[in-house]
């Protein structure tokens, strides 16, 4: 009980002191690297903008800072910008904060291509077959990369949650159902 | 000889009083699955269990929608199970498509591909439902008209069209190939 009550109060400080803890870090995080740039969103949630070629030199300063596990590689397509956004989240025991590693690479398949971290952090080995499955990014260095993962063989080389990708067109042809799918919605059996 | 005919009444009698599921569960109903076992709903005192083998199971139960890799081995396993079988399936997904009418990995109508002889509309339908379904497939086991299980012998041509349709042709034995080049690392690098 008595610890709860510390750390309720040390919740409070930090956040009347603008989140120095996280501050703090994002400083020191960005001295050793200083091609990113760095800052923090909220109380335990800090946020970095890597270039794509530098994230494998980034990723390893983090390991240094105790960032000890990563937990997901979300990619984000940004349609009208023509650009996937590759999100690196990391999380830190130590620390207790979430780092989001932002980085931009052009989302023409043969330009989305990736050094692989896998040999930095094991785990994104599955992380990054599976944004490859979808969206196509290609991680170099990956040779897990051609191996079948989540999709079936009919959706292999489709990568269907690209935003361009035509899904209904696709469900149509696929199911060989028609009258349920008017786009209009004037004829829509269900 | 004894005309086993005779006996079918009987036959039909005791299957209805001991239905063994498949413990194969898709998609979210496989959470309503646990309340409708224990205590709460006890289905026990229906004769029905949970078994892991289809090779001893009557009853199929899909619970949720269906993606296409999981029809593979739903097909699979329902050719296994011993002859009077009966699929169930629960809530909107395999009904048509519900939530995932416009999703490229979801399967709009199970009963194109598997006999289906009750479905439980309803997204997620609740255990009391689910236990009117059984009771509906009783009854309709008591009165011969749960045929799935012939209407798969008799229409499996139209069946396995549009599971071919669907997997494209050979895709059992395409299945069954699938990882070997991935599994024998060794000979990869032979190579």
């Amino acid at each position: 009980m008595a610890n709860g009550q510390e750390e309720k109060g040390e919740v409070k400080e930090m956040t009347g002191a603008k989140w120095e803890r996280e501050q703090a870090l994002v400083q020191k995080i960005l001295e050793k690297a200083p091609y990113a740039e760095g800052r923090v969103r909220r109380e335990r949630r800090i946020e970095f903008k890597v270039p794509a070629d530098r994230i494998r030199d980034f990723l390893m300063t983090l390991k240094e800072n105790n960032f000890e596990l990563m937990l997901q590689i979300t990619v984000v397509d940004w349609l009208k910008e023509g650009e996937y956004e590759l999100v690196y989240q990391m999380w830190s025991i130590t620390h207790r904060t979430h780092a989001m590693v932002k980085t931009r690479i052009p989302r023409e398949l043969d330009k989305a291509r990736m050094p692989t971290v896998k040999d930095i952090y094991p785990v994104a080995e599955t992380y990054e077959r599976d944004a490859h499955d979808f969206y196509g990014v290609y991680f170099e260095g990956n040779e897990k990369m051609e191996m079948p993962w989540i999709l079936d063989d009919a959706e292999q080389g489709l990568f269907p949650h690209r935003k361009d990708f035509d899904m209904l067109a696709y469900v149509k042809k696929k199911y060989k159902i028609l009258d349920r799918f008017d786009e209009n919605k004037d004829n829509y059996v269900i | 000889m004894v005309d086993w005919r005779l006996f079918e009444p009987l036959f039909e009698f005791a299957r209805k009083r001991s239905l063994w599921i498949v413990a194969f569960c898709t998609g979210c109903g496989g959470i309503e699955m646990p309340p409708l076992m224990t205590s709460r709903y006890d289905l026990e005192r229906f004769g029905m269990m949970p078994n892991p083998a289809p090779r001893m199971a009557d009853l199929f139960l899909i619970t949720g929608y269906v993606t296409p890799k999981t029809l593979k081995r739903i097909i699979i396993t329902y050719e296994m199970q011993p002859d009077p079988k009966y699929v169930l399936a629960h809530g909107s997904c395999p009904l048509n498509g519900g939530i995932y009418w416009d999703a490229y990995n979801a399967i709009k109508h199970l009963d194109r591909y598997i006999p289906v002889d009750v479905v439980i509309a309803g997204c997620m339908p609740r255990p009391e439902a689910v236990m009117d379904g059984i009771k509906k497939l009783m009854e309709m086991i008591e009165n011969g008209t749960a045929d799935g299980w012939k209407r798969y012998r008799e229409n499996y041509e139209w069946y396995k069209k549009n599971q071919d349709e669907l997997f494209g042709e050979g895709w059992r034995e395409r299945e069954a190939r699938r990882w070997i080049p991935w599994l024998m690392d060794k000979k990869k690098k032979e190579k």
